[in-house]
């Protein structure tokens, strides 16, 4: 019997707000595919890295793949590699919590170098590229091929917006990847944040007949059906959960979306568990 | 939970499933949203925003949950007239506003004249700061968010009406975010807030205080979930979490 005052565990299944359909997100157990520490330049860097993984620790999700980017454009080896270091360290301080993405412009014959050494050395999953090219320029040619050797995926920065946008002008969008997989089949390679304010309708029905290319499901936009839409059109098996920061957007969309449970899971963590398995890097959680 | 930012009908520009009258309540229920205030989302680019009305007046006929707010264009023939059929026959409990859909600032007399029109007839008046991320707008249409500053200087023109923000942020880095830097008539809608990281609704809740925040969640645009989860993980008491929920929104629409 309950004593006056407490809530019974069969009222508090019986609340809407329980009853809401869909998993809790605690339940998720999830790998974010995206996520950035913050740049040392910015005095808050502490206060932000801790909270980014606060809000992991509250909306279950398990594991985070990170980089640090320069705020300068375009990043030169100077301006990556302490970011790298910082990555690195952050790595080494929530071993098994968060995991790196190798930062580099690979219009530096440098970024090689940079990409193996990390890898190889450090454990870092990947690569994540920002746009000071565009995804199917030859100069990416030889870090992808370095990615294939290595059996790490790329994780390309991309959006497809209906004019060209001032700021971005190399920006990659689903064609640039699927003319990027057809050149190498071999390489994992994730587009990044479909969510993240351009047409994701566009985006995903680009990607339709590139297998080897997944689609992160990260950003802001929270529109109904997009999920669905990815996995309809995708399959479940192309589509790994990413957050890009925005932390309650990204869970919500996952939570919210009316897909069988076992593709819930795939996404939330199987896919990525997938792709890291390639090299095997990326193992053990909390 | 009560939901003051949803709507009915179609969207010129992408296909929202579950937005009919039906569809929405199955997915209030999934989920546990009690009430939902909801506009047309045809209105936004109908010239003629009243026909939209017409068809979520006939969408929330005999649904005790959905209340109706009626899109008006103070910029379009007839607006004084839609707003008496809209409050008087339709029974609308609120207002909506597209200033740039619709092609007007919000400082333009008729727009002043209808929040007044508002005021004295007790609807508050929502104003959404978008409708689309601006990046994923179609390429026939490019329409900027609301200014937060274009805003706040209606608010302080209409003292007497009452003004619900919506789907926006950054509020924060404008008048509109900081203790005593705006006049105190209009709440925030929390669908667009950040709750974690940077959390804006928290620190919204700190300078304006919980008694200025409503929950809202955009469906059928959006998931309902991402809202729900905001306040679920906010470092905010339980009290004002309940405010957020329901209790302002029942406050401001006298329910």
């Amino acid at each position: 019997m309950n004593s006056p005052g407490r809530i019974s565990r069969r009222t508090l299944l019986a609340s809407p707000a329980t009853l809401a359909a869909g998993p809790q997100a605690e339940t998720l157990r999830a790998i974010d595919c995206h996520a950035h520490l913050t740049h040392r330049s910015n005095p808050a860097w502490e206060r932000l890295d801790r909270a980014l993984i606060d809000a992991a620790d509250k909306l279950g999700i398990e594991r985070l793949c990170c980089s640090t980017l320069p705020p300068r454009r375009p990043a030169t080896p100077r301006s990556w590699r302490e970011c790298n270091e910082w990555t690195a360290g952050s790595v080494r301080r929530h071993r098994g919590r968060v995991l790196g993405w190798v930062h580099v412009n690979p219009g530096y014959r440098e970024a090689l170098e940079d990409t193996r050494r990390l890898v190889e050395d450090q454990g870092f999953i990947g690569v994540k590229l920002y746009n000071e090219y565009r995804a199917d320029e030859p100069v990416l040619f030889p870090l992808v091929e370095l990615c294939i050797q290595l059996r790490v995926p790329i994780l390309h920065h991309a959006g497809h917006t209906m004019w060209l946008q001032q700021s971005q002008p190399r920006i990659s969008d689903g064609s640039h990847f699927a003319e990027l997989a057809r050149r190498y089949p071999e390489a994992a390679i994730i587009c990044a944040h479909v969510c993240g304010g351009g047409d994701w309708e566009w985006e995903i029905k680009s990607l339709r007949n590139s297998p080897s290319v997944y689609l992160d499901t990260s950003g802001s936009v929270a529109d109904e059906g997009v999920i669905e839409m990815a996995v309809k059109t995708l399959g479940a098996n192309r589509v790994v959960f990413g957050c890009d920061m925005s932390m309650t957007a990204s869970v919500g969309r996952l939570t919210g979306a009316r897909i069988p449970e076992s593709d819930r899971a795939a996404i939330a963590r199987g896919n990525m568990e997938r792709i890291l398995a390639l090299r095997g890097t990326g193992k053990g959680s909390r | 939970m009560i939901d003051v930012n949803a709507y009915l009908g179609h969207f010129a520009f992408r296909q929202l499933r579950h937005n009919t009258a039906d569809s929405l309540l199955r997915m209030m229920d999934r989920a546990g949203i009690e009430r939902a205030c909801v506009s047309s989302a045809a209105s936004i680019t109908y010239r003629n925003a009243q026909s939209g009305n017409e068809e979520v007046a006939a969408g929330v006929r005999g649904q005790s949950r959905l209340t109706m707010f009626a899109v008006l264009n103070p910029a379009y023939a007839g607006w004084r007239d839609d707003l008496t059929i809209c409050h008087e026959e339709f029974g609308a409990r609120g207002l909506r506003l597209y200033p740039r859909w619709h092609g007007y600032k919000l400082d333009a007399p008729e727009c002043l004249e209808l929040c007044a029109g508002a005021a004295s007839r007790g609807l508050p008046v929502s104003i959404p700061l978008r409708v689309e991320d601006r990046r994923q707008q179609s390429w026939l249409v490019d329409v900027p968010d609301v200014a937060h500053e274009e805003i706040a200087g209606l608010i302080r023109a209409v003292p007497s009406a009452k003004f619900i923000l919506g789907n926006g942020s950054g509020f924060i880095g404008s008048s509109l975010g900081k203790p005593g830097g705006a006049a105190l008539n209009y709440s925030i809608e929390i669908s667009l807030l950040t709750a974690a990281i940077q959390d804006e609704l928290g620190r919204l809740a700190a300078n304006l205080g919980a008694d200025r925040l409503l929950f809202g969640t955009g469906m059928p645009f959006h998931y309902p979930d991402p809202s729900i989860l905001k306040l679920k993980i906010a470092a905010l008491p339980e009290p004002d979490k309940e405010k957020i929920r329901s209790g302002n929104a029942r406050r401001l629409l006298g329910l």
